[in-house]
């Protein structure tokens, strides 16, 4: 991601945590720490090497500029598929199959209605942000693809549902 | 496909929908009706007459128009005629798309079928529906010939129940009329597609123009011409058989009528235009873009209409010339008497105008038979844009702007075309003889002088009292058929056809 | 958000055997927007035509800024949604022979507005809904979003005090459909628009501020909009 941000051309340490905030406003923050552990790694690696310093009015700031090296990693990074998610797995799952069939109708009941309105209200939350002319394209692309996100967990807990009831009632039949 | 599916899925088909089978064996009735009635005068028999090579008159019949073999193929003409404006329902009838019937074309075509396929899907379904309407059609000639079968004191007929058609003819229309009906079904079906979402029923068509109604002007022609050219064969004592003058007029009508009925989607169009351009309220502006949208939509379906006024307005302009001669006739009558020294009384009704109540009479049947093919026209509209209709309605348009448009969309178009229509058919008739006379003959009167008579010449008047009625008539015929068709309104606007699921 | 707006009660409407809608109590306030879910066959659409007035319900009121509008005439409700009510559905509301700017004016001129100025009001919400460019094309000629956007300009000429939206995205890919639900809300939240929109789809239904589950002609407050049965059954099979 770092490398993607460098590839515009150099910049310092500040600026890259700075514009990594701007184009992913919704993802996980980024550390300073983790800004210069990482610039540090790529340094080692070759992908990455620093340009200059300057001292202008403030700490000192070391630039650092992609190198070719860094550029065909890139290249190799975007061009790689990312595979499919291997392992179906997740907290949402474990807990909807241990609500439906371990749990007491009484628990079960009242932890999808909680989760499902859970989801609904991110659903609502993010939607409402999406919807909102203000926001940039790069914020609205990672709202969406929270949003689908939580659209397929909805789709999906509603579709559990039914399966085991038409289950069930199969069974009792 | 093969014919077995075709006629199984026509007949699932056609238990579905009752209105349209109704309506379809109901047509197919008729023309069967016609169709044996005109061959039952064909198959009188031609007299020798008393000169080789000419025909004699009947004494059979009551009516000149069947004793006279000079005017038996007008009859036949005629009655063949009455057949185009049943067929046309017949046809309209195939187009009747009721909601189910659109679903299950499209689901035919989704389960595979071609185009092709369901357009011969729904000529079947039309010609099975005609069939029992033809079996109808025979059962009613049939039972008629007995019951109106009645010689009055010296023995004549009212009607030709003496004579029968030869069998392969019967044979002929039995089979027959079902496969024209569904070829019309066909053929009227030209302008409709059926996807498997669903029945389409309008394609944009290049804006009609004016110039093929002048069609008219060559047909109106034809008659002009015909007292000039027998003057003109008389003169140069020519041998020109009567069938080439029958001919040329039956050309010449046939001409007129499609100049006219191409003339409509021209009027339709103009009329929307100006509609649309002065409409101030929904109704009109309405009524004005459906006209541009599709204006061959009102020659559609007041072709048959059009076609029993263009024939209307003609036998009104005969019957103007029929009563002038006999105008005429009593004149010469009243003076030959008076000279003779007798006391002057009216002879009896004339036979000729009797004649032409017969006509008139046909002309009414056929204008009414049309005027059904208008309701079931209008009443497509509807059904087909039920889905838009049901919309607006749901988003508060009320009802009456829906029905108002309808009528504006209607009798914009309606209006001028049925009073050209008449126009063109009187002025046909009219410029066949300009004028009616008798007299100049030499009178003998028994062992005295002779005597010239006068001569009586009139002018055959235009007879605007007919034409007001015929015109009058047919729009308020247009008029009740609209409203009619308006019933089909409220179902179409259920909020079924709202819902998305 | 405090004064009720629209609010039904005990709502009952059946189409011959089917009960569609079993008792349906509902409040909505003023400028909310609200999303009716449920799985097909609920009782979603029928409770739209029902609140909007467009089908009379067999027992049970609505009530319409503390008016009972469910005993008017037809006349009168026909009134009530050209003036203060708008609706939008999936698709075909365009007349096809009008062009978008007559259809969009058309709820104007049957207000009496005269041509021009119905042309005017027309043109400008085209303009506020994107699709300024298409005012003189026939609905046949645009795009499935460019004629829903005209269907939604046509809807809110009136300045309605209530929008009816009846999975007005349905026919549309996502992104015009997206893009249309979000001028919809926008549009809504400026005039304070109440908005109903019926929809299966929960990403639809993420535009509202709230969300009501219909099962089997009855809210569902649980949301899960599955037969109570439904979950007694996952007991006994799963603990059982």
């Amino acid at each position: 991601m770092l490398l993607g941000l460098l590839a515009g051309g150099p910049r310092h340490g500040y600026e890259l945590k700075r514009s990594y905030d701007e184009q992913l406003p919704r993802a996980r923050p980024l550390a300073f720490g983790q800004v210069y552990t990482t610039l540090a790694r790529l340094v080692r690696d070759g992908l990455v090497t620093p340009v200059g310093q300057d001292q202008a009015g403030g700490p000192e700031r070391t630039s650092y500029a992609i190198t070719a090296e860094g550029l065909a990693g890139l290249r190799a990074w975007l061009t790689a598929v990312e595979p499919p998610a291997p392992h179906v797995a997740g907290a949402l799952l474990a807990k909807v199959v241990v609500a439906l069939f371990a749990a007491d109708a009484a628990t079960a009941r009242d932890y999808l209605v909680a989760q499902r309105a859970t989801h609904a209200a991110r659903l609502r939350e993010l939607t409402a942000l999406k919807a909102d002319p203000a926001t940039g394209l790069s914020d609205v692309i990672a709202l969406d693809y929270a949003i689908t996100h939580l659209d397929a967990d909805l789709r999906w807990l509603r579709t559990t549902l039914e399966r085991v009831a038409t289950q069930a009632q199969e069974g009792s039949a | 496909m093969r014919p077995g599916t075709l006629v199984r899925l026509a007949s699932v088909g056609s238990r579905a929908d009752a209105l349209r089978v109704a309506l379809t064996a109901l047509s197919a009735t008729l023309a069967t009706l016609a169709v044996l009635t005109a061959a039952t005068v064909l198959a009188i028999p031609e007299l020798a007459g008393p000169l080789a090579g000419t025909a004699a008159n009947n004494t059979t019949y009551r009516s000149a128009l069947l004793n006279e073999p000079g005017l038996r193929p007008g009859v036949v003409i005629a009655l063949m005629l009455l057949t185009i404006p049943v067929l046309a329902l017949a046809g309209q009838c195939g187009r009747l798309g009721a909601p189910a019937r659109d679903r299950r074309l499209a689901a035919v075509r989704l389960a595979g079928a071609t185009p092709g396929q369901t357009v011969s899907l729904t000529a079947a379904e039309t010609g099975l529906a005609s069939t029992p309407g033809v079996g109808i059609g025979f059962a009613a000639y049939l039972v008629g010939r007995r019951v109106l079968d009645r010689p009055n004191q010296d023995g004549r007929l009212p009607l030709p129940t003496d004579v029968l058609p030869p069998w392969p003819a019967l044979l002929a229309i039995a089979l027959g009329l079902p496969l024209v009906a569904a070829l019309t079904a066909a053929l009227v079906l030209r302008r409709v597609r059926v996807t498997p979402f669903g029945v389409v029923h309008r394609q944009r068509l290049p804006a009609p123009r004016p110039w093929p109604a002048f069609l008219i002007v060559p047909g109106v022609a034809c008659f002009a011409v015909l007292r000039p050219l027998l003057r003109y064969a008389e003169r140069h004592r020519l041998d020109v058989p009567e069938g080439a003058f029958i001919a040329l007029l039956f050309a010449g009508a046939l001409a007129a009528l499609v100049g006219l009925l191409l003339g409509t989607g021209w009027i339709s169009h103009v009329a929307g235009r100006v509609l649309h351009r002065v409409a101030r309220r929904p109704a009109a502006l309405l009524a004005g873009r459906r006209l541009i949208a599709d204006p061959w939509a009102s020659s559609r379906v007041f072709a048959a209409v059009l076609a029993c006024v263009l024939f209307g307005g003609g036998a009104a302009g005969m019957r103007a010339y029929f009563a002038t001669e006999a105008d005429t006739r009593r004149a010469y009558d009243q003076w030959w008497t008076v000279q003779q020294g007798f006391r002057y009384t009216p002879g009896g009704d004339d036979s000729s105008l009797r004649d032409m109540d017969l006509v008139y009479a046909a002309v009414l049947v056929g204008l009414t038979i049309a005027t059904l093919g208008l309701l079931v026209g209008l009443a497509e509209g509807i059904v087909t844009r039920r889905r838009t209709y049901a919309a607006l309605v749901a988003s508060g348009v009320p009802r009456g702007v829906l029905a108002r448009s309808m009528f504006w969309q209607t009798l914009t178009p309606a209006v001028p075309a049925v009073l050209v229509a008449l126009a063109v058919g009187v002025t046909m008739t009219w410029s066949l003889t300009i004028e009616a006379s008798t007299g100049g003959q030499v009178g003998t009167l028994p062992g005295g002088p002779t005597a010239v008579a006068p001569e009586l010449t009139r002018g055959v008047p235009i007879p605007f009292a007919d034409l007001g009625l015929f015109a009058g008539g047919t729009i308020l015929a247009i008029v009740a058929m609209t409203g009619l068709a308006l019933l089909f309104l409220r179902p179409s606007v259920s909020t079924e056809e709202l819902r998305t699921t | 958000m405090t004064t009720v707006l629209l609010e039904a009660r005990g709502l009952v409407r059946s189409y011959g055997a089917v009960a569609a809608l079993r008792g349906v109590n509902l409040a909505i306030a003023e400028g909310e927007i609200v999303a009716v879910t449920g799985p097909s066959g609920c009782g979603k659409s029928t409770l739209l035509h029902c609140l909007s007035g467009i089908l009379r319900p067999d027992a049970g009121e609505v009530v319409y800024r503390g008016r009972r509008i469910d005993n008017l005439s037809e006349a009168e409700r026909s009134r009530l949604r050209r003036t203060e009510l708008g609706v939008l559905f999936q698709f075909g509301q365009l007349v096809s022979e009008l062009s978008a700017a007559e259809n969009v004016a058309l709820p104007l001129l049957l207000a009496r507005t005269s041509r021009r100025r119905a042309r005017t009001a027309a043109l400008s919400w085209l303009e506020r809904l994107g699709v300024a460019e298409v005012a003189d094309a026939l609905p046949g000629e645009m795009s499935g979003g460019q004629r829903q956007r005209t269907a939604l300009a046509r809807a809110l000429v009136t300045e309605p005090r209530v929008l009816f939206a009846d999975e007005p995205t349905g026919a549309l890919d996502t992104l015009a459909g997206e893009q249309m639900l979000g001028q919809l809300v926008r549009l809504a939240t400026q005039q304070r628009t109440t908005v109903v929109l019926v929809t299966h789809d929960p990403k639809v239904a993420g535009y509202a501020h709230r969300e009501i589950t219909l099962r089997d002609g009855q809210i569902d407050p649980t949301g899960l909009g599955l037969a109570g049965a439904g979950l007694a059954m996952v007991d006994t099979e799963g603990v059982g």
